[in-house]
């Protein structure tokens, strides 16, 4: 199941956007403080992370920043009120987030960046998968690779034995 | 004739001419705070109207799948299918999320009412006259106006005596409170306690603005009423604000003082005659 979580100290606006997702399926977790959100980070895998940016005890870029410590594939955006240039580029260089929308919000633009904001975490998530499928594969080709020469140092010629089709030892005139 | 009754004095006319300048002054530094509040403003509204724009759409679709529910009434050849609608609608949460709904938007709209009209309670840019007013409503229209620039610096308290109408013009007292307030916000370093407290005592009412921010050194305590003192980064203030409030209630005929300590806070009081002094002086 995919997990989105919203970060925003007004809870009308966590209300509005669960009614927004809730056809999509997701597991939607909402949370109106900072602190909480850390602590659902310790408890579930985020897609994607939906961050104000202004808010009471820390500012949206640097819960982000934290949460991009903790789960690094999860996709970051800030959906804020506040505009200016320079929390954007706090958001950008600081907090590496995906995609930086504004309040008030398109429905439609907020839906479709967190569905393409998911596709790019399965993309991460399975290109892992992939890759650890691929090191588990070589790592067993390597292991095998070295029982032959093992063998093959201890009885030369044994790993080079070629057999008939009914399994019985041929013995080439060669030797 | 009527050239030799104007120059009376060289004096006067200076006198008419400063006062001219010092009234375009207080003007542009009224615009100027208003432009620093207004993306704190827009700030304020845009988290409103988001959620209520978009609750509204979310009604729309609820209301489309009520509407196949009610359609289906005259459609549907058995209970059992209109049943399966309703399942599938999801009649039970729609209903129950409507009422929040409503209820969220119905407050998003009255936040972005409070905040219009408090924005021109705190205007009143055509009003230049003393008229007894309520200082209190006034406070908490300023304090609806500058909420943002509070709101992630400090917590705000109101300790408000019973005030009788006071004389003023309100319009600038509101500009003075805001001043205060938002020096007291630019103060506190991370979260602090703004207190507003109002008595009446004698004929004058007193304002206090307290705040637990870093206080102000003794060097600086004498010229903070200077016209451009002012120890904030360039382009954070004017210089002005301070030196403004000051003729300002000067002209009120009222006083306005200050205590500070270094690491503590610093506390204004403004006192304000209840009942201005004979016709107030033209100028």
């Amino acid at each position: 199941m995919i997990k989105i979580q919203l970060v925003d100290d007004e809870p009308n606006i966590l209300s509005s956007l669960r009614r927004l997702l809730k056809p999509q399926g997701w597991e939607v977790h909402t949370y109106d403080n900072v602190e909480s959100a850390l602590g659902g980070l310790l408890e579930h895998n985020y897609a994607v992370i939906v961050s104000d940016y202004q808010m009471p005890t820390a500012d949206g870029v640097t819960y982000l920043q934290f949460a991009k410590q903790r789960q690094p594939d999860a996709m970051r955006l800030v959906l804020s009120a506040h505009g200016d240039r320079t929390s954007m580029i706090k958001a950008i260089n600081q907090a590496e987030v995906y995609r930086y929308l504004s309040k008030p919000w398109n429905d439609y633009e907020v839906v479709a960046t967190i569905k393409s904001a998911i596709d790019l975490y399965q993309l991460k998530v399975e290109n892992r998968q992939l890759q650890n499928e691929v090191d588990t594969q070589k790592a067993m080709l390597r292991a095998r690779e070295q029982e032959l020469l093992r063998l093959e140092a201890e009885n030369p010629g044994i790993t080079r034995v070629q057999r008939d089709a009914d399994g019985s030892v041929l013995i080439s005139n060669n030797d | 004739m009527s050239k030799a009754a104007i120059p009376q004095s060289e004096q006067e006319m200076m006198n008419a001419r400063l006062e001219q300048a010092r009234r375009q002054l207080l003007q542009s530094e009224k615009l100027a705070a208003i432009g620093q509040l207004a993306a704190g403003v827009a700030h304020e509204i845009n988290n409103p109207v988001g959620y209520v724009y978009s609750n509204l759409q979310s009604l729309e679709s609820y209301l489309t799948d009520l509407f196949r529910l009610t359609d289906a009434v005259d459609s549907a050849d058995s209970l059992d299918s209109l049943k399966a609608i309703k399942q599938n609608i999801d009649y039970e949460f729609v209903r129950h999320d409507l009422k929040d709904l409503l209820a969220e938007s119905r407050e998003g709209i009255e936040r972005v009412k409070t905040i219009i009209s408090a924005m021109k309670d705190f205007s009143h840019i055509e009003e230049e006259e003393f008229k007894p007013a309520d200082i209190q409503r006034g406070i908490e229209s300023t304090l609806n106006v500058v909420n943002n620039e509070l709101k992630y610096k400090a917590e705000v308290t109101r300790e408000f005596g019973d005030l009788p109408p006071v004389e003023c013009i309100i319009s600038q007292i509101n500009q003075v409170v805001m001043n205060l307030l938002v020096n007291a916000a630019h103060a506190i370093d991370d979260f602090g306690e703004i207190r507003i407290r109002t008595r009446e005592a004698g004929d004058t009412v007193i304002i206090e603005i307290e705040d637990t921010g870093r206080g102000i050194s003794q060097d600086n305590i004498n010229r903070i009423f200077e016209p451009f003192f002012t120890t904030k980064p360039i382009g954070k203030g004017t210089g002005l604000g301070l030196s403004l409030s000051f003729n300002i209630i000067e002209k009120h005929n009222g006083r306005i003082d200050v205590e500070s300590a270094l690491g503590k806070g610093t506390c204004f009081r403004i006192a304000l005659p209840a009942k201005q002094p004979r016709a107030p002086e033209d100028s």
